[in-house]
């Protein structure tokens, strides 16, 4: 099972990644309206919101600079980048060397970093607000999430998720060690802030007070916001999918058409679990305070701290 | 090339910087044409140091270029000899200096128009005697040359810090700097005479030959007071308070110069001392001397970026963020000084991790040069330092803005740019080091690791907010308004630099080679080369594995193409449908006239970071409410402030206690001629007791 992953699969991965994105909002969505006695939205709702937006006009701030127009397509090229990275059908390292988890993180910051800018561009006061509120979380979920995947890079030598995930195998959750235990409560806590979901960020909002990532967004429009929710949606795979490969490889050997579906389904069972999980803790707690969410996020600092003391101790 | 060639080229940077020196005397006759002429002859000495470096780094393995001076003192042999390691700094040291001669001259002219001849004269020599000594200091072959230079690029960067006098603000940043740099040069003076006064000569092959015999002790308590020395140069906190003081002081090319380069040769003065001078002939280095520089660049590098964040002056807050990256140098430092000749694959990792350091610091000279430069033209185009008077720059500077923007990108350490491979190195080394050491040691090695990831995260933050205020927006004040784009040569001089940023961030395979001679040479083990671009140059990997067996692998170029296709893709997906109407409008306000009021404020910006570190920041603030009645506010006034914890902790302390010692001299002083002659007839017998009655 461990092989090597040849770029077509790799670039047939990322379609992948990219075409199911929306499918997993909606599946949140829809679950949260369940969860809430509503009928809600269909599953393929935020596909139609894209196809939407896509066709529709721009109207663009008329104090925004040359920058504003490229925002969105660096940033959705940036989040797509990201999910190259992720292995999704099968494990093992690429066969052309593309970037690790740290190049998987580096380039979701990139994005974040661009959007924020972005967001200042248009000169009001939420898209500032909005930016000033991701950049302050931001950076404390890095280093957590940076940790975790350490917890796991100290075992397998190395930070490429491609050979993190074969190197775990088919270990199931019956062979875990404490620390994949703790390291995988890390990343349950880190998972609603890295994918801007309650108790972090909601986004169902449009209030000024609450909203962090949507505030960023505000000023963008048509074909550009398009690009931006794109992004957003290709940014929540991403973050499940680098789960998966820590936490619960891939496990399907050969390169058959049959295994390949195989591996297909087990991955998109794994999103939907994690799916359910972001559903129900979005509908069972409310928004944190903003200054709240430091210590929230302790909470997953300690939990990887753990971790990796108790793997080097 | 041969040695002919490469001393021919020592004397060429010599003639250029000394020409360059000779040229003030035109500001005789017009100080503009002084300034041209003068940073010509910089720009010619650094295109020659250029030329000698690469000369000396691809002339194959354990090339050294030795070159007798002429003897200055009669007890002293004074030379030059550029080895690998010389010739890397001398590399970084020309690369920025390149850059800053081509935008010096339209940059002092636009920013101080109305200068007189005599300081244009006195920058003119100052520049050029502060490229000089920087130049020699790395080049030196003994410790008197090196004291020289090290003292020569002292007072000429001085001269360029108050040369650019506003309010005696700057004569207080200079005296400040003169203070902290002496006190580091003491340190040296200590360190270097402790081993000549043994050695019974300067040169440092007499140096090694003596130091190789000390005893532990004495060999660690040398290698700290030259650490104090070198540390005090490089802004390292907590002896760094001169440092966001004294380099924005200085012109703004000046500033990128000291930040960029001259904290570099602090760094590479810490290499010679701690790999070179002072180490053993055999055996790993005293495990004290990695973890000391470890921790002090962990902490340099998370508290520089955290004051970076609150501070509003542009340049000052780069100033901070040099801090940082020095910080960051010196993980990979202080990690290949903990690795360095460990069993195992312990060597391997230890030129990972010096690669790592190296790289970052070319990197960092090219990124912060880049900034410093896009300040320097913010800077002289509407003559305002504080962001929140800015925005809408981007507009009006659209070309400052997009290499202001990306050097903002290297700096945060984001891919595909350069900072992010000198980190991603960084981050495997100490990952590498995490698997090696078990217990306590590992834990700090992993918790320098999550910091690092802190740190690279909240740069993020503030170059978002640095670029975002000053750039974007609508302009606040008329300044900003009516900015225009700086004049074509300092946008070449930016884009000398830019380009350095998108080489070594695409493209860092090919840079490996100039890095084999100074870790070859400095470790004695593989080099760079042959150990980060295994498998060829277009990907890195390092072996973190004690048994070599499994390796991480990235490809920047793979990751950069990948990314320019997707954002091709991205281009299409997003074409507006023709049909479709485009249109401009006023940004939502809530139904407001849109105000540059509206805009977000840096202040605003860095405020929930402000109160998630509070306890590190202190911040006091100060609300003032002017009411007319008990509801209405006619208008309100709002101060605030953060604290340097070292500087209110330490130095203030100090400053107290100093001011308390001299009053009490004072009050001992009668002002009379015989009282101060008893004073030193008793000091004399005093010093005479204590060292006058040796064995000998």
């Amino acid at each position: 099972m461990i092989g090597e992953r040849s770029l077509v699969l790799v670039l047939l991965e990322l379609a992948l990644l990219v075409l199911l994105g929306p499918l997993v909002t909606g599946t949140i969505q829809k679950l949260k309206a369940r969860l809430q006695s509503r009928q809600g939205a269909g599953l393929l709702q935020p596909y139609r919101d894209l196809a939407k937006l896509f066709r529709k006009g721009t109207v663009q701030a008329d104090t925004t600079s040359g920058f504003f127009r490229s925002i969105p397509v660096l940033v959705l090229a940036a989040t797509m980048a990201a999910g190259a990275l992720v292995p999704v059908i099968r494990a093992g390292p690429p066969a052309v060397p593309l970037g690790d988890a740290l190049m998987l993180l580096g380039l979701l910051a990139l994005a974040r970093f661009l959007t924020s800018v972005g967001a200042l561009d248009a000169g009001g006061a939420f898209g500032g607000m909005g930016a000033s509120r991701e950049m302050t979380i931001a950076p404390l979920v890095e280093p957590v999430l940076m940790m975790v995947v350490f917890s796991a890079a100290v075992v397998a030598g190395t930070t490429e998720l491609g050979a993190l995930a074969a190197h775990r195998g088919t270990s199931w959750i019956l062979g875990w060690h404490a620390a994949d235990f703790l390291g995988f409560a890390a990343m349950l806590v880190l998972l609603p802030a890295e994918t801007g979901r309650i108790p972090v960020d909601n986004p169902d909002t449009h209030l000024e007070l609450t909203m962090l990532h949507e505030g960023m967004l505000l000023e963008h429009s048509g074909p550009g916001l398009g690009c931006m929710v794109l992004a957003s949606h290709t940014r929540q795979i991403v973050t499940l999918g680098l789960v998966s490969a820590l936490f619960f490889p891939a496990a399907v050997a050969g390169a058959g058409a049959v295994s390949l579906l195989l591996g297909a389904g087990a991955f998109a069972v794994k999103i939907l679990v994690l799916a359910v999980y972001l559903a129900l803790v979005e509908s069972s707690y409310a928004k944190l305070r903003l200054f709240r969410v430091p210590l929230y996020l302790g909470i997953g600092f300690v939990c990887a701290l753990t971790a990796l003391a108790l793997r080097i101790l | 090339m041969s040695d002919l060639d490469a001393a021919s080229g020592l004397k060429l940077i010599a003639v250029c910087y000394a020409a360059g020196i000779l040229s003030s005397l035109l500001a005789r006759w017009s100080g503009r044409l002084a300034l041209r002429v003068g940073h010509l002859f910089a720009l010619a000495g650094a295109v020659a140091g250029l030329g000698v470096s690469l000369g000396v780094l691809l002339g194959g393995p354990g090339f050294t270029l030795n070159q007798p001076l002429p003897a200055l003192f009669p007890f002293a042999r004074l030379s030059l000899s550029v080895d690998g390691l010389s010739a890397y700094f001398l590399l970084v040291i020309s690369v920025v200096a390149i850059a800053a001669a081509i935008y010096g001259p339209a940059y002092l002219a636009a920013h101080a128009p109305d200068a007189s001849a005599a300081r244009q004269a006195a920058q003119v020599v100052a520049l050029n005697v502060f490229l000089g000594c920087m130049v020699f200091v790395c080049a030196a072959g003994d410790a008197m040359t090196f004291l020289l230079c090290w003292e020569g690029m002292t007072l000429s960067s001085y001269v360029l810090v108050v040369s650019d006098d506003r309010d005696g603000e700057n004569a207080r940043a200079g005296l400040l700097y003169m203070v902290m740099a002496h006190g580091g040069t003491a340190l040296l003076l200590v360190a270097f005479l402790a081993l000549t006064e043994r050695a019974g000569g300067f040169d440092f092959a007499a140096l090694r030959a003596v130091a190789a015999n000390l005893d532990g002790t004495t060999r660690t308590v040398l290698f700290f007071v030259a650490l104090g020395g070198f540390a005090t140069k490089a802004g390292v906190i907590p002896l760094h308070v001169w440092l966001p003081r004294a380099h924005p002081a200085a012109p703004s090319h000046v500033s990128a110069l000291m930040s960029g380069v001259m904290l570099k040769v602090a760094i590479y003065g810490m290499l010679r001392f701690g790999f070179d001078l002072l180490a053993p002939a055999t055996g790993a280095l005293p495990s004290s001397w990695g973890w000391t520089v470890l921790i002090l660049g962990t902490t340099s590098a998370v508290l520089g970026v955290l004051y970076a964040l609150q501070l509003h002056d542009l340049p000052r807050l780069l100033a901070f963020h040099s801090v940082e990256n020095i910080g960051i140098i010196l993980i990979g430092v202080g990690l290949a000084m903990i690795l360095w000749r460990t069993e195992g694959a312990g060597g391997v990792l230890a030129t990972v991790a010096l690669t790592a350091a190296l790289l970052h610091t070319v990197n960092h000279a090219a990124f912060k040069g880049l900034l410093f430069l896009g300040a320097g033209s913010v800077l002289s185009r509407t003559h305002v330092r504080n962001i929140e008077e800015l925005g809408g720059l981007a507009r009006r500077m659209p070309w400052t803005a997009g290499l202001f923007l990306l050097g903002a990108v290297a700096i945060s350490a984001l891919p595909p740019l350069n900072g992010f491979v000198s980190e991603w190195l960084t981050f495997q080394v100490l990952l590498g080091g995490a698997m090696r050491f078990h217990g306590p040691a590992g834990l700090g090695i992993v918790f320098s690791a999550a910091m690092l990831a802190l740190t690279g995260g909240l740069a993020a933050a503030c170059f978002a907010k640095a670029f975002g205020v000053t750039f974007l927006g609508r302009p606040r004040t008329p300044h900003a308004e009516h900015a225009t784009e700086a004049p074509t040569s300092m946008i070449v001089g930016m884009v000398c630099l830019a380009v350095v940023c998108v080489g070594l961030g695409v493209a860092p395979g090919y840079a490996m080679r100039l890095l084999d001679a100074p870790t070859a040479g400095l470790l004695h083990g593989p080099g760079a080369s042959a150990v980060v671009t295994a498998r060829g140059p277009l990907v890195l990997s390092a072996s973190m594995m004690p048994e070599g067996t499994s390796a991480t692998a990235i490809s920047m170029t793979v990751m950069a193409a990948l990314l320019v296709a997707l954002a091709a893709l991205a281009w299409v997906l997003r074409r507006e449908d023709r049909h479709a109407e485009r249109r401009a409008a006023p940004t939502w306000t809530c139904g407001m006239t849109p105000t540059p009021r509206f805009d977000y404020t840096a202040t605003a910006f860095a405020k929930p970071l402000r109160l998630v570190f509070a306890a590190l920041y202190r911040p006091r603030r100060e609300v003032v409410r002017e009411m007319t009645a008990p509801y209405a506010v006619r208008r309100i006034r709002y101060a605030g402030e953060i604290v340097d914890l070292s500087e209110t902790q330490i130095y203030h302390r100090v400053e107290r206690g100093i001011s308390e010692l001299s009053r009490a001299i004072r009050d001992r002083s009668t002002g009379r001629i015989y009282g101060y002659i008893g004073f030193l007839f008793g000091a004399l017998v005093v010093t005479l007791l204590l060292f006058g009655v040796g064995p000998g």
